[in-house]
């Protein structure tokens, strides 16, 4: 049967929103099928976001109708949408780190009895999880999980609640491939028992894999709602952008000295868990070294004990010779050594000030910005504004708090902050998570500028598909342990797949 | 048609502030309303404390008094506030510096200007050292410093109370719970009767501060511990370090208080138990947080404030109790404090959803 003659879930009728004068969504109509996986395609600031946060009852239309079961609804709060059976998960998690996964699959729901025990919760939460195919430890605190764990405890919340439409903004952008894949069944799981999936995301390839029916949104219009079936990711690409993609990068022989080296490190994480184990690489200038693994698999911590964010616990870190394994953070950044953080809001940004403060967060001791104790502040603006215009950082001004700025603005601005001061040594932690096909290949290509420019680069990413395409070695991370190194001759997608896994015997043939 | 609050995406200063003022004012209105149920005649209340503020040489130099203590104690709030870290308690280092001062005055023999100097060295030594404990404890434990400052302001009455009462008891005077008098006081400034230089200190010092954060590296790092610590600390802040070193001036600041108290309000120069600071510190702490810890503001909101304290003391000969004035504060803060979130918001008109769906703004 045809997605088309399925039964409809949800009708979107012209809505239109705008947030001060800027016309976020256009007279948007599309109709979602019970039974579907529907996938929403677009850039960033196409406005499938904001059409997701109109149907979960975050914001509201401006103009325009949401049918649902037949009938108008204007949804005033996301718990009347989650009435209305529609839930959604976001890219940003709405979770209580203090609290175990078990109390926060709880929270909030009108079943969950007012006078509950521990063991009773961890219960309900096991028999949810055993219902759903998804599986995380419910007695764990939040904060203890890895982003990828996070997200599936995200996803359990809104099933839980028996969501009919599940919206998945960007599920994947945080999973490894195995998890990508085991989310895939879930979907489709969901959608044979009659639900509806939402499903956005960057990635093509995956957009091709799941969905039923795919809709492109581009500049808040809707372009078209097509079958997924026949369809290529090169057409998409160009429905979405209207340009080509991909970014081809040149593979020369690395000649430069070593930059980084490792020896033997091993660190615990914040839970007091060795999370790398006796790690040894090396980092040559001019050359990208990829770091692949499921996320939650050490290389958060790998990217902090390199940048001085975490000590390690045993072994040797160098830097162009010196021993670093002790230093500080702003020694090592002092060598010439640029961080584009995992977190970058919680970490990499300030986001309650404005774009120039966060624009010098790293820079701002440098003569060129201070002497002695002052800042100087005519410097400051033009350095500030050099930077949002070289990473083409989409801001009203420079005096805006960098919160208000979108996600994608906000990582282009950290990345372009964190390129100039790696004089020796990127190391960029997902560097283009959530970014979409057009940001991600301009963050892409300045870190390639970097290499061709003698700079080492550390390159952390669970999209194995970028990593094979920019990186000119590729270590595979699991458990916190390097699993392997592959040069360019030996990229084997397979091989790297099984590692990521922890599968190990294939690497003895 | 249903009117409803709709949050805004992006934050205007200028409106927040109008936001702010409307709602001080508010409050005052709400203590208007409560005066009349007391039976009393607001308009009457506001014109009695106009006179007895901007009536007479003797107000204008009144006020000016008052917001020295007022002002040192919201400073010291304020700096500590730019770093999100809650100092309750500069009313305890206001009185541990008055109490060094003090203890320095009584027992020192030295020239008058060196003895002073001692004092206010003193004094500054005394408010950092009574902060030293939470400050130790928020920078590298996670210590809420909320609960230790303010208790600390119990222990430093305490203190005071005991030296007033017996070891630096003033045995030759009827006055059973006060210390001798210090020798020494600060200079009037000229053609004022009551107000000794100390007034220029708080005005000063807000300037610098100001400047500080306005053009120097420190300013910008305390900032950003403010704004986010773990981004401060990827920037290579030594952000426990900042921290103790941001308390202790906090506390050093609301200390050179008590120094300049002791030593420049007229009828101040000895300790007299708690009642040497008058709560000082809560007025200083609504002062800090009236101003958004923006240290302009805090001259403003604290000289008001000030206004408001020694029209309150100068009513009480009209039978008002100083307590009404407490009342008033605690209203214009809820005011401001709405204020400042209701910014945050927009007022909107709802057609009913039955016709087309619009949203009409009434407020821009």
């Amino acid at each position: 049967m045809s997605a088309t003659l399925r039964p409809l879930a949800v009708e979107v009728r012209d809505v239109t929103k705008s947030f001060g004068g800027v016309r976020a969504l256009d007279g948007v109509s599309l109709d979602l099928a019970e039974g579907e996986v529907h996938a929403l395609l677009g850039e960033n600031g196409a406005g499938k976001t904001t059409l997701s946060n109109i149907l979960c009852g975050l914001y509201r239309a401006d103009a325009g109708e949401v049918i649902v079961g037949g009938g108008e609804r204007h949804f005033q709060s996301p718990a009347q949408a989650i009435e209305a059976g529609i839930g959604m998960v976001h890219q940003h998690f709405k979770l209580v780190n203090s609290m175990t996964v078990a109390e926060n699959l709880h929270l909030g729901s009108p079943d969950t009895p007012r006078v509950v025990s521990a063991r009773a919760l961890v219960a309900s939460a096991q028999r949810m999880m055993d219902d759903i195919g998804l599986v995380v430890d419910p007695t764990a605190k939040v904060w203890q999980l890895s982003v990828g764990e996070q997200q599936r405890v995200e996803i359990l919340r809104v099933l839980a609640r028996g969501a009919r439409v599940l919206i998945l903004d960007e599920p994947t952008a945080v999973l490894a491939a195995t998890e990508a894949d085991e989310l895939f069944a879930v979907m489709r799981r969901l959608v044979a028992g009659g639900r509806t999936v939402v499903f956005i995301s960057h990635k093509l390839n995956e957009v091709l894999q799941v969905s039923d029916r795919i809709s492109v949104l581009r500049g808040g219009r809707h372009v078209v709602t097509r079958e997924a079936a026949g369809a290529t990711a090169r057409e998409l690409a160009r429905l979405m952008t209207g340009e080509e993609m991909g970014i081809e990068v040149e593979h020369r022989e690395v000649t430069g000295e070593t930059v980084l080296e490792l020896r033997g490190v091993t660190s615990r994480n914040s839970r007091g868990v060795v999370a790398l184990h006796d790690v040894d690489l090396s980092v040559r200038g001019g050359e990208i070294l990829g770091v692949a693994g499921v996320s939650g698999n050490g290389q958060t911590e790998l990217a902090e004990v390199v940048t001085g964010l975490r000590s390690p616990e045993a072994g040797t870190i160098t830097i162009d010779g010196v021993d670093v394994s002790a230093a500080s953070t702003r020694r090592i950044a002092d060598l010439g050594v640029g961080h584009i953080p995992e977190d970058r809001i919680g970490v990499g940004m300030v986001a309650s000030a404005p774009v120039k403060d966060n624009a010098i967060l790293r820079h701002y001791r440098s003569d060129e910005l201070s002497s002695k104790q002052f800042l100087r502040r005519d410097r400051i603006l033009a350095f500030a504004t050099s930077i949002v215009e070289a990473g083409r950082v989409q801001t009203r001004s420079v005096h805006m708090p960098a919160g208000q700025m979108s996600g994608g603005n906000q990582q282009r601005l950290v990345a372009r902050r964190e390129s100039l001061l790696a004089d020796r040594l990127l190391v960029a932690a997902h560097p283009t998570r959530g970014l979409d096909v057009l940001a991600a290949k301009q963050v892409q290509s300045a870190i390639v500028e970097r290499r061709d420019a003698g700079c080492a680069v550390v390159m952390i990413s669970d999209d194995l598909d970028e990593l094979l395409v920019v990186a000119d070695r590729v270590a595979v991370m699991y458990e916190g342990r390097i699993m392997g190194v592959f040069d360019r001759a030996s990229f084997d997608r397979e091989h790297i797949g099984l590692l990521m896994g922890g599968r190990t015997e294939a690497v003895a043939g | 048609m249903t009117p409803r609050l709709e949050r805004r995406l992006d934050t205007d200063l200028r409106r927040t502030g109008v936001s702010r003022l409307l709602g001080a004012v508010t409050g005052l209105v709400v203590a208007a309303l409560l005066l009349v149920l007391t039976g009393r005649n607001p308009v009457t209340v506001l014109t009695d404390s106009l006179d007895a503020v901007f009536g007479s040489k003797r107000g204008i130099e009144g006020v000016a008094v008052q917001s020295v203590p007022i002002l040192m104690c919201a400073l010291g709030v304020a700096l500590s506030l730019r770093m999100k870290v809650w100092n309750i308690g500069s009313d305890g280092q206001f009185l541990a510096g008055a109490f060094m001062a003090c203890g320095l005055g009584i027992n020192v023999e030295a020239p008058g200007w060196l003895l002073l100097v001692m004092m206010a060295v003193g004094s500054i030594v005394g408010g950092a050292l009574w902060i030293v404990v939470p400050a130790a404890g928020r920078a590298h434990w996670g210590v809420n410093e909320i609960i230790t400052t303010l208790l600390l302001n119990f222990v430093a009455v305490q203190l005071v109370v005991w030296a007033s009462l017996g070891f630096w008891r003033d045995r030759a005077s009827q006055v059973t719970q006060s210390t001798r008098p210090v020798p020494v006081t600060l200079p009037r400034i000229p053609g004022f009767d009551s107000v000794s230089i100390g007034f220029f200190v708080p005005l000063l010092l807000a300037v610098v501060l100001w400047a500080v954060f306005r053009s120097t590296k420190v300013g910008y790092e305390i900032d950003t511990i403010g704004g986010n610590p773990r981004a401060a600390a990827f920037a290579g802040i030594d952000v426990p370090r900042r921290i103790i070193v941001v308390m202790l001036v906090s506390g050093a600041i609301a200390g050179l208080g008590g120094f300049l108290q002791l030593t420049g309000a007229p009828g101040a120069q000895a300790l007299n138990g708690g009642g040497f600071s008058r709560s000082y510190g809560l007025s200083g702490f609504i002062v800090a947080a009236l101003a958004g810890a923006s240290f302009p503001g805090v001259i403003v909101a604290g000289l008001f404030i000030s206004a408001m304290f020694y029209a309150g003391i100068a009513l009480q000969t009209k039978g008002l109790s100083v307590y009404i004035i407490f009342g008033i504060y605690g209203l214009v803060l809820v005011g401001v404090a709405v204020g400042e979130v209701a910014a945050r918001y927009r007022l909107v008109r709802v057609v009913a959803p039955d016709t087309s769906p619009s949203i009409e703004a009434v407020a821009p």
